[in-house]
């Protein structure tokens, strides 16, 4: 390895950091040194990087816009088969793993609310606190996760792959404006898909939650289905749709971008993780940011 | 026009979440599919009153009645009596069931008393809290029970009261005796206390003298050997 000054020595490989091999305590302070001075040195590195990531990905959105002129070229038929497909694979396919996890999900609240609330005397509010916790804000962000780590990683690996395979380049010489052709239906599908997952994830939570009240309170089901309808407002239905369709559209956006990166097939598995983690973060922050905005 | 099997899934897993949605917003906006009457729950701790066709009135006029009463174990033993009233009498969330009786030995009667600030209407399956009604025979039990007890208390304030006569007695006769102490004190100081007097008379005269003299010679009476 050429020697170089120290705080350029940190040479970074993948994921792993080298430095070229030194003796004693004094090399070892000057290690960490160097280090610190390193991650100082590459903040606005990767600040600038984050920044260009952001143009690329509004570029990116807005050739997704643009590409809306050529939707006249496109079959109806064609953008339909893709819409159904993938509602079927992010919406049906993914209901078995959204009814367990409402359920136990729905089970989990209502067991600690069944034991703390009598303490408070509060023991009627159960629905209201279903309401408030799944419908509002659990619900939501659960079924967004499910979609992003299903159908998020799906979307990216397979638009990767393609683009690996020279599909997508085969479909641009055949005059297809791929970008509207791989992403605009994956958007409609994965609205649809994540609207209805939400409705079904509630209304499974709400059972499995009035199921395990039952074995501490009871609440007769019209009474339980009566308290639901009080506590849930037209405004958590506003939100739980702008939610859906925010999420709808986010997901496969940035999944579909982090497809379109990758250069080489090795390079495939670390955009489609990058993809995951990404949207996952961007959910958090949205859904945090809906909120407040509405809540606070 | 034939549909796929993928389609089909997929049109399933669409209507069920929007007719889902439907009935939610239909229940929101207040239609029903119910006919004109409502169910709504009174939970009440014990059935000493109520039983099924017990009326439920509103200002004395007959609004339903109960047609049935379930035991809830949960978490303590108590019952929802369900009242099938008239949807078109309005009736707000904040409403206050009281269970009382009609006349003084009269059927007993659910009393919808609504709250002066309107409020929300009372929706089909509400709960509401039931106010136990006032049980004459138990005001009766009660009131022959402090009947007792104000007797026994008399009894006990007749007893103290012949106790403490010979003890009054006594103390009576003490206090005349010493009243009469003090008169005999009173007659034996009497001379004593006329000689007092004269005495003090006596003094008085010689200091007039002294005074009459003092005015007469002051420098005499100064320089007097």
């Amino acid at each position: 390895m050429q020697m170089l000054p120290y705080n350029v020595q940190c040479v970074r490989n993948g994921s792993e950091e080298y430095y070229p091999e030194t003796s004693g305590k004094k090399s070892i302070q000057k290690k960490r040194y160097g280090r610190i001075r390193g991650d100082m040195a590459r903040f606005p590195k990767k600040l600038s990087s984050a920044w260009d990531g952001v143009k690329n990905f509004s570029r990116f959105v807005l050739s997704i816009v643009r590409s809306f002129r050529s939707i006249k070229y496109l079959r109806f038929r064609s953008l339909y088969s893709i819409v159904v497909n993938q509602t079927r694979f992010t919406g049906v396919d993914a209901l078995p793993i959204i009814v367990s996890i409402a359920l136990l999900l729905g089970a989990t609240v209502i067991i600690q609310a069944t034991k703390n609330f009598p303490k408070f005397g509060i023991e009627g509010f159960i629905g209201n606190l279903l309401v408030i916790i799944i419908a509002r804000e659990l619900g939501p962000l659960a079924t967004a996760m499910i979609v992003v780590s299903r159908s998020g990683s799906a979307i990216a690996a397979e638009i990767a792959t393609q683009q690996q395979n020279r599909e997508i380049l085969s479909l641009e010489l055949m005059g297809v404006d791929t970008k509207l052709y791989i992403v605009f239906p994956r958007i409609i599908a994965s609205i649809i898909a994540i609207f209805s997952l939400i409705i079904i994830f509630d209304i499974i939570a709400f059972f499995g939650g009035y199921l395990i009240s039952l074995t501490t309170v009871f609440i007769p089901a019209k009474s339980f289905v009566q308290t639901l309808l009080d506590a849930f407002s037209f405004s958590d239905l506003a939100i739980t749709i702008l939610k859906s369709v925010i999420y709808g559209i986010l997901i496969p956006l940035i999944c579909c971008y982090y497809g379109f990166m990758p250069r080489s097939n090795f390079q495939i598995p670390i955009f489609v993780s990058r993809a995951v983690v990404r949207t996952l973060v961007i959910l958090f922050v949205i859904n945090a940011f809906i909120s407040a905005l509405f809540y606070f | 026009m034939k549909f796929e099997k993928n389609e089909l899934r997929v049109a399933v897993f669409i209507l069920i979440p929007l007719v889902i949605l439907l009935m939610f917003v239909t229940l929101k906006l207040g239609y029903s599919l119910a006919s004109s009457t409502i169910d709504v729950y009174l939970k009440i701790d014990s059935l000493t009153s109520i039983k099924e066709g017990t009326q439920v009135k509103v200002k004395g006029y007959t609004i339903g009645r109960v047609i049935d009463i379930k035991p809830v174990y949960k978490p303590a033993l108590h019952f929802l009596a369900v009242m099938r009233i008239k949807k078109d009498i309005e009736i707000y969330e904040d409403c206050s069931a009281i269970i009382q009786n009609q006349n003084i030995i009269g059927d007993p009667v659910i009393e919808i008393r609504n709250t002066e600030k309107k409020g929300e209407l009372l929706a089909d399956h509400s709960v509401v809290e039931g106010i136990e009604y006032v049980n004459l025979e138990a005001i009766l039990q009660d009131v022959h029970a402090l009947l007792t007890t104000l007797t026994s208390t008399v009894n006990v304030i007749r007893d103290i009261s012949i106790e403490s006569k010979g003890n009054l007695r006594t103390l009576v006769a003490n206090l005349s005796n010493s009243v009469a102490t003090i008169n005999g004190i009173l007659s034996s100081s009497q001379k004593d206390i006329l000689a007092i007097l004269a005495s003090f008379r006596e003094t008085a005269k010689t200091m007039n003298e002294i005074s009459e003299e003092l005015k007469k010679h002051p420098v005499k009476f100064l320089f007097k050997k």
